[in-house]
């Protein structure tokens, strides 16, 4: 329980540590909304009045307070550009980005992980050759170039088997789950073939781990056959590390996922945050930061949480340690 | 004019392959979470868990499985090549037929249109940038009076109008009977609100509307403008935003939302990616749009959008780079691809003012170096050289390329005048926004290399050059696509970015405006774009024409002027036509 209060202080500090350096940072930026509103062709006093308007003339910490008290309150504020609340254009947002990254990681996990394991086990040494290969190919390989190549092969229009759609999310978004669903199909391999190849690594890293410890010895000597013990022992064992692994995966994809929106026009969270940011539409900017920024911390919190259920030798190496890797345990 | 404001949430592309990296690093796994891999990076693969294993038996496995990893490898490179045969087999063996069954000949109810720069919201009063105009104006929204193809003046609300002999008063006769779509009835006295609202509030585009005296409404079908010096274009002005009518008595988040009287509704909308427009039923006027929808789809990406248009995802695309549309081009049977007149204006701005620029010479010399002809070519051949600031669409129009024609030995001796050479070059920076691509700046700074100018180019986001040139005037060169029509004005105030400022001009330019008569306009507004380009504040690249392609069985689509005023009633598709 300390633990927990503890991580939980430290979590909040951070985030309030974070919010102002969002919102200096934002305003260093040169330029502003109002001349970006205003255009090319309006005298200087129309900008001045756009700018009052919007408010983006009133003092710096007078502006901090208020967004704090704001956030606080749990209002996340509304964009000055498009009118629409931040929390509706994230969510909108998040609507695309989170089922992409949750797509592209089942993809990746049901490639990583058989292959992590496979690059282990496999009797033949070619297999575990060739699966090596395919890892260094995979994981090395830019999304750009990857995705390209799907649209290539697959995309309707110019790809040569013309299956799935390659351009932007379907017009009605979920509320026709079977079209959304296959426009993500793309992307979601495009992330999920780059993923699923660092991942399969992670899992040969952590299981060879396993392989030199006690407790794979433990194992054969009670009678389980190497793979048996592999896949019972070592896998359990090797969990913590993997989960952290997919954790921050997940969270870094967010952003990380903006290539893969950006080639294949979704209308996602990396690529909403870069349109925001070259309009200078700097409420909306600072509160999606913050909301990306919270949400990663979140997934560090719930992660370290995980750790320490599925990994009980945490809890009894003491109260102390807070989210050290299982391997100084092991040690 | 502010094409490039709406095309601000576009930039950013390198930014995004910035983070290409971070992505990487997660697949390449390097250093982050756990790096045990690295530990042993040589032997990875085959030999690397045999290390851990202690027994004879997996130590004899290991001397065996060196000599099996060579032969794997080779397993591994038939395996690769036996699929990737196979994948290419199984295509050549499908080939490319593809067959649409659409039934011939009737008219689709929808018809989805690919556009390239989006509004980020609908407030078409506040929120500047020619998409708004482009989506709003002559669909949702309905002016005063409207602009035809040809860029002339032509009846819309107002079913026709008189103006005294001194060009002071304008008389405009309603159409009788309008509505808006939401049913509230549209006379002289929403647009007396309208005009009103605009001056008070000095909404987007209010300063076009000069002179302006008093509005009245004598009756419910007619309104008054009163001016208290003429204005030879206010008409045109008025066709714009500062001509729109909207509805008093409407109250709705104009940010979100859309109310006019026009031939269309805006049902939905999504910044940065769609708009849906729904055919307005109870439109007031004979001509009512005649597809029941029209979804326009914003595809930043050029490539996108041309795989778009390949799958039949949307069945008209504008703009389309020439050098895309070739393919399309070339396939007449499905396609059809035409390029239509356009008043962008590609400006190539010399600060005026500017420590270096300001020499007379140095412009000069510039102006004779940039060999239009090879950037015109470079883009695809459908552009207009422009020698002036008036395109061929605006009054005042005169070819005006002859003035400085491409002669580098000229410029050459006027960089030696300057004192200049290349040995001892001039150091320029050219400013402009990353929504022109990085090609441009590149073939400026190889063709004005020869006569002694060492062009540094810098690439920034529009918001960041509004910043530094259009309010600091802080650049040697600037490079602008100023896409309005009518926009003389600009050489007219010397606290624009310019920095220009000529009396000569600016009288003329007055006397132009102050003319009754159009044809007198014409000519002084000439003579004014003459002298501005003498003075070479600034070279025209090109007169850029927007591209437009369909698929064969589309009909009514603008192509001139399309990336402006995009009036969508008249647009159909019939699938199979061209079958």
């Amino acid at each position: 329980m300390r633990f927990l209060f503890r991580r939980f202080l430290i979590l909040v500090m951070t985030l309030l540590g974070l919010s102002l350096l969002i919102f200096v940072a934002v305003r260093i930026l040169p330029g502003d909304l109002a001349s970006v509103m205003a255009g090319l062709n309006a005298p200087p006093e129309r900008v001045e009045a756009l700018r009052s308007q919007l408010g983006l003339d009133r003092p710096l910490p007078d502006q901090y307070l208020t967004w704090m008290a704001d956030l606080a309150r749990g209002d996340f504020g509304r964009s000055l550009l498009t009118g629409r609340s931040v929390s509706v254009q994230v969510g909108d947002r998040a609507a695309v980005t989170f089922p992409l990254i949750g797509l592209g990681l089942l993809i990746a996990m049901v490639i990583g992980l058989p292959m992590g394991c496979l690059s282990l086990l496999a009797s033949k040494p070619w297999v575990r050759s060739l699966v090596h290969v395919l890892a260094i190919v995979g994981g090395s390989m830019p999304a750009l170039w990857g995705g390209l190549l799907l649209i290539l092969l697959f995309s309707r229009g110019s790809g040569l088997l013309g299956i799935f759609p390659s351009q932007g999310f379907a017009q009605g978004g979920w509320s026709t789950p079977g079209k959304a669903l296959w426009s993500l199909v793309l992307p979601a391999l495009t992330l999920g073939l780059i993923i699923g190849a660092s991942l399969m690594r992670y899992t040969r890293a952590a299981l060879a781990d396993m392989l030199g410890s006690g407790y794979m010895d433990m194992a054969r000597a009670c009678g389980m056959t190497r793979t048996h013990a592999l896949l019972r022992v070592g896998l359990r064992l090797a969990l913590p590390q993997l989960v952290s692994v997919l954790g921050l995966t997940f969270a870094e994809m967010i952003t990380g996922a903006m290539v893969v929106e950006n080639l294949f026009a979704l209308p996602g969270l990396g690529s909403g945050l870069v349109s925001d940011l070259g309009n200078r539409d700097l409420i909306a900017v600072q509160s999606e930061l913050f909301m990306l920024a919270a949400f990663f911390l979140l997934v560090g919190f719930l992660v370290d949480m995980i750790h320490r259920l599925a990994d009980p030798r945490l809890k009894a190496a003491g109260e102390g340690g807070s989210g050290t890797s299982t391997r100084q345990v092991t040690a | 004019m502010a094409k490039q404001t709406s095309a601000e949430h576009r930039t950013g592309t390198d930014e995004q392959f910035g983070t290409a990296e971070q992505t990487d690093q997660v697949g390449s796994g390097d250093g982050t979470v756990q790096a045990s891999d690295g530990a042993r990076p040589g032997q990875a693969g085959s030999a690397g868990w045999a290390l851990a294993a202690s027994t004879d038996a997996s130590l004899n496995q290991r001397t065996k499985s060196t000599d099996h990893g060579r032969r794997g490898l080779i397993w591994a490179i038939v395996a690769a090549t036996v699929v990737v045969a196979f994948i290419v087999g199984f295509v050549l063996v499908r080939g490319r037929g593809k067959s649409d069954a659409a039934p011939a000949g009737r008219p689709s109810s929808k018809v989805t249109v690919g556009l390239k720069l989006a509004p980020s919201n609908l407030d078409i009063r506040n929120q500047s940038g020619s998409a708004l105009d482009q989506l709003l104006i002559g669909n949702v929204y309905e002016g005063l009076v409207a602009r035809d193809a040809d860029n002339h003046v032509v009846p819309s609300l107002a079913q026709s109008w008189d103006q005294n002999a001194d060009g002071t008063l304008y008389t405009f006769h309603l159409n009788p009977g309008m509505t808006f779509s939401n049913g509230h009835k549209l006379d002289s006295e929403d647009v007396v609100w309208s005009i009103r609202e605009l001056v008070s509030k000095q909404y987007h585009n209010a300063d076009q509307l000069k002179n302006l005296q008093s509005i009245e409404a004598p009756d419910a079908n007619t309104v008054e403008l009163r001016l208290s010096a003429p204005y030879s274009s206010l008409l045109w002005v008025l066709t714009g935003r500062p001509g729109l009518v909207f509805d008093k008595g409407a109250s709705y988040d104009m940010k979100t939302q859309a109310v006019g009287s026009g031939p269309y509704l805006l049902t939905s909308f999504v910044p940065n990616d769609s708009a849906t427009l729904q055919a307005n039923r109870k439109y007031w006027g004979e001509r009512k749009a005649k597809t029941p929808t029209v979804v326009v789809r914003y595809l930043g990406d050029d490539n996108a959008a041309v795989n778009a248009l390949k799958s039949k995802d949307v069945q008209v695309l504008a703009p389309i780079t020439e050098n895309l549309a070739t393919p399309f081009r070339s396939d007449k049977d499905h396609y059809q691809v035409q390029a239509g007149d356009d008043t962008d204006k590609y400006v190539l701005a010399f600060n005026s003012k500017g420590p270096k620029t300001a020499d007379l010479r140095v412009r000069q010399a510039i102006r004779h170096t940039i060999d239009h002809q090879e950037l015109i070519a470079s883009r695809g051949g459908s552009d207009k050289a422009l020698g002036g600031p008036i395109p061929s669409l605006d009054p005042g129009y005169e070819d005006l390329t002859g003035l400085y024609k491409h002669d580098v030995a000229k410029a050459r001796e006027l960089m030696a005048q300057a004192g200049y050479s290349p040995a001892n070059p001039l150091e320029l920076r050219l400013t402009y926004a990353n929504t022109y691509g990085t090609e441009l700046g590149d073939q400026l700074r190889s063709q004005l290399k020869p006569i002694g100018i060492d062009l540094k180019v810098n690439v920034v986001e529009f918001s960041t050059w509004l910043q530094d040139v259009y309010q600091n005037h802080d650049y040697d060169l600037s490079l602008v696509d100023h896409n309005e029509s009518h926009d003389f004005s600009q050489w007219t105030s010397p606290d624009y970015y310019y920095g220009y400022d000529n009396p000569k001009v600016r009288r003329l330019y007055d006397q132009a405006m102050a003319s009754t008569k159009p044809k007198d306009t014409s000519r002084l507004l000439a003579q004014a774009a003459r002298q501005v380009s003498q003075d070479a504040p600034a070279d025209w690249l090109f007169n850029y024409r927007v591209t437009t392609a369909e698929l064969k069985g589309v009909k009514g689509f603008p192509l001139n002027l399309n990336q402006t005023l995009m009036p969508l009633r008249d647009l159909t598709y019939c699938p199979g036509v061209g079958d």
